[in-house]
């Protein structure tokens, strides 16, 4: 018999980014909150302090600040036909474990969607008929439009403190930034980052070629700032310790510098770590949750914590989890089509070119991780998808964000991967080389999804979930699309080496080097209860009130980086809540 | 508060025969400075916020809860255990009258006639408007919880533990009528003066001690009134001066300091950081704007005063340095080429650039600045030492909330390289402090 | 370096006595009160590693990064101590992977680890079989095989033609890896002895702070690097 809390207005499972922004907000409303974070308690000092946290085996190789497959993780299979393994060690994705979650060791790169992107089905059925879209391809739009999401975009942006260059302001395009951004209400809150030796020659040699490349936008302090919660950042000093490491500078947006410590200091927040969310009840009837049962670390026991309003504010594969063992949503069932949770799950797909120069100094370990330069020539607004027979787009990157030596040593290719070969190439090398990568779209399709496991079981006795994804030819061929036009870019720049890395045609995903963190659907939004779980306020068509945060949400991944509009996606979700739901508790749709 | 140790040796001076002339003769206690009605009552809140801006519980709030004192001072002769003021009626305060109260503010006596020890700053105290003793005492008695805490019973070793031979001392330390005299040019500096002579006895720190351990300077006109003292070792630096820190700032920047405990140059650590939590981030922004203003002009300068400061208006800040384009020093130069490193500089490098940066000047509100920090080139060189030891913070206020910690390096460097580094930061971007050795650094690094 | 007939066997030890001794005059300024230097490889005493096993991980590093030509090899970065220290930490006994059955280790490898056992177990049951594939092939031990020959088994290894179960299959690939995490890590791990191959690549360790270097454009970075405790080189 689970041991039961006290009842609370609010259960939020997962203190991440969304977690606090939905924690701050609701907190601001004077519920009494509590949130659960299943990992341990995180502060800049000590958890991310110099010199101990720059520790690449610790931190980069041995995924010190992520969750652990032993306590959390889920089996994947590349097809139906295929038995689905544990993800038993950590390789291409990383789920983020403790306070502040994912927030702490991302990049900083944060975008808003391009304009097509929102309504990304119609804009393909206006301009080329839906006879382009692939069989296989579930291609929605999101239900909310991007003028709706603006502000929140902006809001985001300023709690977060993001530097960078706007390209487009009301319309009008501003020389050096994005041209081809969706239209902001106001420039970035800090100007844009220094970028390094390798972004300026990008730079150089795409501007030459009539492209429009632009300071790259991130969450990284290129000033002293202040937010709206009186929190702070310190500018970055580039220390090239970014990704899977939190900043020890306070230089990174995260949810410790933008959030917790002014949530803190709010009386009728609280939060538990070591808690682990492992379902959502429900009332009698289901038709709304009335609680949480967590398990508590440290007493090692259930408890249940019954409140009005949960919100799951988990990364997005465990929202979708959460939902399936609690039965929030008709399961997908990819055969029938059927059915909604862990429908359109989806991902990101990358590649790019390694340069080497032997006689030019690069600094590698100078980066942060939204360092750089960027442009959007061949993004999903630019492209003709029927002429280059794929749907999506993708934006090109130079800029180094760590030479961190055990992972980021770049050498040309057919170099030896052991002996004297090996060894003569890292003192040639290293510091020599410097990388151009492009970060794609991927669309969502029938045979891409997560379900429950048949058979592996985790440490609750709960079953595993269970990915069945595999690269799809739309994606591949867009890849091949990249490739082929980074490599003029790269004969331009003419280095004395180089090779590319993209995904070749026929491709299957394999779980062991790192790609992307970027893991998005699961719990999509949608205009009706039969598109996905969620409504266009991201609360559940099935229980009003439960409400769930993250890029799960998303019906299909955009061509970037997700924080930009999982922050947006939050805060609107918070505005519907405090201006729509609480005042009178319902289906908001 | 530990300046209170000094102030015990300072009494040795007296003599203890000297003292004994005073037993017999009965103790007098100050009058209100306002007649007020029986039945004035203070506004709501009032008393409270008296409550802060006098930071009472910087030494009256422990572990036992709120005001219910049982907090050591240590000291050679013994502890000192401050006073439950709580209004429980058998260990604490609960059965004093108003008279009594005052007595304690204004004159150091308790409700049995018996001396306080000067910890408590009654030379400060002494300023409090007749309105704010009401208000405080309708706090402690009405709107503080009772708490049963029996404090353990101060037991100095002879010839300390012979109270009344702080009446002696009182007879020096005391000097003019109770009561706040205001003597500034506007109406805001008045109320900063106000706060800083009485409630914030600021001079219990910031003014020097005289021969006697008596605050050399309570009001703004003594001379050396807030002339830099010093607190548990620590320096409370000069407030006036043209290289004081409210002269070099703005009016905004020092009201954002009080109210934050840090600024675009500097942060508030240690001692001052405490204030910052306990008492000035509770204070009205026209308060702490006040209060800077009053120190703005206290020498006579020609005071602006801003609206507001560290606002959290629509517009969140980007802040940049003040002057990102100065010409660099020769230290900011040497540090960016990085190839011709004394040891100190190379230890910098590898240990503060990363906040501090090369130029020496942090970085608004987060990162002190280390060129012209009078911590850095004090003569006392422990703080130094403790903070590179020890590391540093800042609490977490209501305008800025972010806790911002500075982590120790004790287990990374040793006693020789943080001489070096200590003398490194101590003479570069155009500090010019004596350098410190291994022996200073062993000093502190043994006394923890 | 030749090895004599009978004590082939010594040859990886009196490698490393030679890396010791080098490094014996290197240039690392520890802090006062620091550590005393560590004991010369062939007096330490693995924690995990049995007396074959540890031969085999000083002949295998020794050829993987091999001493010869500029930069240090995997004996002189004391690699082998590196390993042996990661078998008892998390990494080598996989405490915090999913390692609960049914397992398929036989499976796609693109599906990642799927074998039953630790990086540690790895180590113990895949080290005999590659030795008696080495005595079957060349008619010794790996420890015992000449340079080429060593680099001819590990490259057989690498391919995956010594016949390893497919438990196994994943030992060249973790011994590679672990030999490079050592040979890059932070000093404290073991490896990277007296930050050597920091050094002779360029990287300045846990230095951490470039702000002023970010737009000095195709310009050398001058400075040594810092490990995380401190050391200076």
């Amino acid at each position: 018999m689970a041991r039961q809390e006290k009842k609370k207005d609010v259960v939020i499972v997962g203190l991440g980014w969304t977690g606090s922004i939905i924690g701050m907000e609701l907190a601001q409303e004077g519920l009494e909150i509590v949130a659960l974070e299943r990992g341990p308690e995180q502060n800049t000092v000590p958890t991310f302090k110099y010199p101990q946290m720059i520790d690449e085996l610790k931190y980069g190789v041995r995924f010190g600040l992520m969750q652990k497959p032993r306590n959390s993780t889920l089996t994947i299979r590349r097809t139906q036909a295929e038995t689905a393994l544990p993800y038993r060690s950590l390789g291409s994705f990383l789920p983020g474990d403790g306070v502040g979650g994912a927030g702490t060791h991302w990049n900083g790169q944060n975008w808003r969607p391009q304009l097509p992107e929102y309504k990304l089905r119609s804009y393909v059925e206006e301009r080329w008929g839906a006879g382009i879209i692939p069989e296989n391809m579930t291609l929605m739009d999101y239900p909310f439009s991007y003028d709706e999401m603006e502000p929140f975009f902006d809001r985001f942006e300023r709690v977060a403190g993001i530097s960078g260059k706007a390209g487009n302001i009301n319309g009008d395009i501003i020389e050096g930034g994005n041209p081809f951004e969706a239209p902001r209400s106001r420039d970035y809150p800090m100007p844009p980052m220094p970028h390094t030796w390798d972004g300026e020659k990008f730079l150089n040699t795409t501007k030459a070629m009539g492209y429009h490349p632009f300071p790259s936008p991130g969450g990284i302090a290129s000033t002293s700032y202040v937010n709206e919660y009186g929190m702070q950042m310190g500018p970055c000093n580039h220390c090239g310790f970014c990704e899977r490491y939190g900043c020890y500078q306070y230089s990174k947006s995260s949810p410790q510098t933008s959030i917790l410590d002014a949530l803190r200091r709010m009386p009728n927040f609280s939060y538990r770590t070591g808690a682990e969310a492992l379902r959502v009840e429900m009332a009698a009837d289901g038709k709304t949750a009335t609680g949480v049962t967590y398990f508590d670390e440290a007493a090692q026991e259930e408890v249940f914590q019954p409140a009005d309003l949960v919100i799951l504010a988990a990364y997005s594969l465990h929202n979708a989890h959460l939902m399936l063992v609690s039965g929030i949503g008709q399961p997908y069932d990819a055969v029938t089509g059927e059915g909604v949770t862990g429908k359109n799950y989806a991902y990101q797909i990358t590649g790019g070119y390694s340069l080497h120069f032997k006689d030019e100094s690069f600094n590698p370990f100078v980066g942060s991780g939204a360092n750089g330069i960027t442009l959007d020539d061949f993004s999903i607004s630019q492209i003709d998808f029927e002429r280059e027979g794929f749907i999506g787009g993708a934006y090109w990157r130079a800029g180094q964000t760590n030479g961190q030596p055990i992972r980021s040593m770049s050498l040309p290719a057919g170099t030896p991967s052991w002996g004297a070969g090996w060894k003569e190439a890292v003192g040639e090398w290293y510091g020599h080389a410097m990388g151009i990568s492009a970060h794609g779209s991927h669309m969502a399709y029938k045979t891409n999804y997560l379900d429950l496991d048949p058979t592996y079981k985790d440490r609750h006795g709960r079953p595993l979930m269970r990915m069945t994804f595999n690269w799809q030819p739309n994606e591949l061929r867009m890849n091949a699309f990249m490739e082929r036009k980074i490599g003029e870019v790269v004969e331009q720049m003419a280095p004395d080496l180089s090779n590319p890395s993209f995904k070749k045609d026929g491709a299957q995903y394999d779980v062991r080097p790192y790609q992307t963190t970027h893991n998005v659907g699961g719990t999509i939004m949608g205009e009706n209860a039969t598109e996905g779980p969620l409504n266009r306020y991201s609360q559940a068509w099935t229980q009003h009130n439960v409400f769930v945060m993250g890029a799960g949400n998303f019906v299909q991944n955009t061509q970037y980086n997700p924080t930009g509009l999982v922050g947006g996606l939050a805060y609107w979700t918070a505005h519907a809540i405090r201006t729509q739901y609480l005042s009178n508790p319902r289906p908001l749709v | 508060m530990k300046t209170f140790l000094r102030i015990v040796a300072g009494l040795v001076v007296l003599g203890v025969v000297a003292l004994l002339a005073f037993i017999f003769v009965p103790v007098q206690t100050t009058k209100p400075t306002e007649d007020l009605a029986d039945d004035w009552k203070p506004a709501e809140g009032q008393g409270e916020y008296v409550m802060y801006a006098s930071d009472c519980a910087a030494c009256h709030t422990g572990k036992d809860g709120d005001f219910a004192g049982g907090v050591a001072i240590d000291s050679p002769m013994g502890a000192i255990w401050a006073s439950n003021i709580t209004p429980d009626k058998e260990t604490g305060i609960g059965n004093w009258t108003l008279d009594q109260f005052r007595a304690a503010l204004y004159d150091g006596i308790d409700d049995e006639g018996a001396h306080l020890y000067p910890a408590m700053p009654y030379e400060n105290f002494r300023k409090l408007s007749e309105q704010d003793v009401r208000a405080l005492y309708d706090y402690f008695m009405n709107d503080v919880a009772p708490v049963h805490n029996e404090v353990q019973k101060t037991e100095l070793s002879f010839p300390f533990n012979l109270r009344f031979g702080i009446r002696a001392w009182n007879w020096l330390a005391l000097t003019g009528d109770a009561g706040f005299d205001p003597t500034q040019a506007a109406d805001i500096q008045n109320r900063g003066q106000y706060l800083v002579e009485g409630p914030g006895h600021c001079a219990a720190c910031h003014s020097p001690r005289t021969a006697f351990m008596t605050q050399d300077g309570t009001t703004a006109g003594d001379k050396n009134f807030l002339a830099g003292g010093e607190i548990d070792g620590w320096l409370a630096p000069t407030l006036r001066g043209e290289d004081s820190a409210p002269q070099k700032w703005s009016v905004e920047d020092t009201a954002t300091y009080l109210a934050t405990g840090r600024n675009n140059h500097s942060t508030a650590n240690g001692e001052m950081g405490l204030v910052v939590e306990h008492s000035l981030q509770h204070l009205t922004d026209q308060d702490n704007l006040a209060i800077a203003a009053f120190l703005k002009g206290i020498d006579g300068a020609d005071v602006t005063v801003p609206e507001d400061f560290a606002s959290l208006a629509d517009a969140p800040l980007a802040l940049e340095e003040d002057a990102p384009d100065a010409v660099p020093t020769e230290t900011e130069k040497m540090l960016s080429e990085a190839t011709d490193l004394s040891e100190g500089a190379r230890l910098y490098l590898d240990n503060c650039s990363a906040c501090h940066f090369v130029t020496g000047n942090g970085a608004p509100q987060i990162f002190p600045s280390l060129a012209g920090n009078t911590l850095v080139t004090a003569d006392q060189t422990e703080p130094l030492i403790s903070i590179i030891l020890h590391g540093a913070d800042v609490p977490s206020t209501q305008k800025r909330p972010m806790h911002l910690v500075m982590q120790g390096y004790a287990d990374r460097l040793s006693d020789q390289e943080i001489a070096e580094l200590a003398s490194f930061v101590r003479s570069g971007w155009g500090n010019d402090a004596a350098p410190v050795t291994a022996a200073d650094v062993k000093a502190v690094r043994d006394a923890d | 370096m030749t090895d004599l007939p009978g004590l082939p066997s010594r040859r990886s030890f009196l490698k490393a006595t030679a890396a010791g001794a080098a490094l014996s005059g290197l240039a690392v300024s520890a802090k006062a009160q620091s550590t005393p230097p560590p004991v010369p490889l062939h007096e330490y005493e693995p924690e995990y590693f049995q007396p074959e096993e540890w031969q085999f991980i000083l002949a295998a590093v020794s050829r993987l990064i091999p001493s010869e030509g500029e930069g240090p090899g995997a004996i002189d970065a004391r690699v082998p101590v590196f390993i042996d220290r990661q078998m008892l930490d998390t990494y080598g006994t996989a405490s915090d992977w999913y390692m609960e059955g049914p397992h398929d280790p036989a499976a796609d490898p693109l599906l990642g680890w799927q074998s039953p056992l630790t990086p540690a177990e790895i180590y113990r049951q895949a080290i005999p079989v590659f030795n008696a594939w080495c005595k079957d092939t060349y008619d010794a031990e790996f420890a015992d095989l000449g340079d080429d020959d060593q680099d001819a088994a590990l490259t057989s290894l690498q391919k995956g033609e010594v016949g390893l179960r497919a438990e196994l299959r994943d030992f060249f690939t973790i011994l590679l890896s672990n030999t490079k995490e050592g040979y890059f890590a932070d000093p404290m791990y073991g490896g990277n002895h007296g930050m050597q191959a920091w050094l002779y690549i360029g990287f300045p360790g846990a230095r951490a702070n470039y702000k002023e270097w970010v737009e000095r454009y195709n310009v050398e970075y001058p400075l040594g690097p810092v490990s995380i405790k401190g050391e200076r080189a």
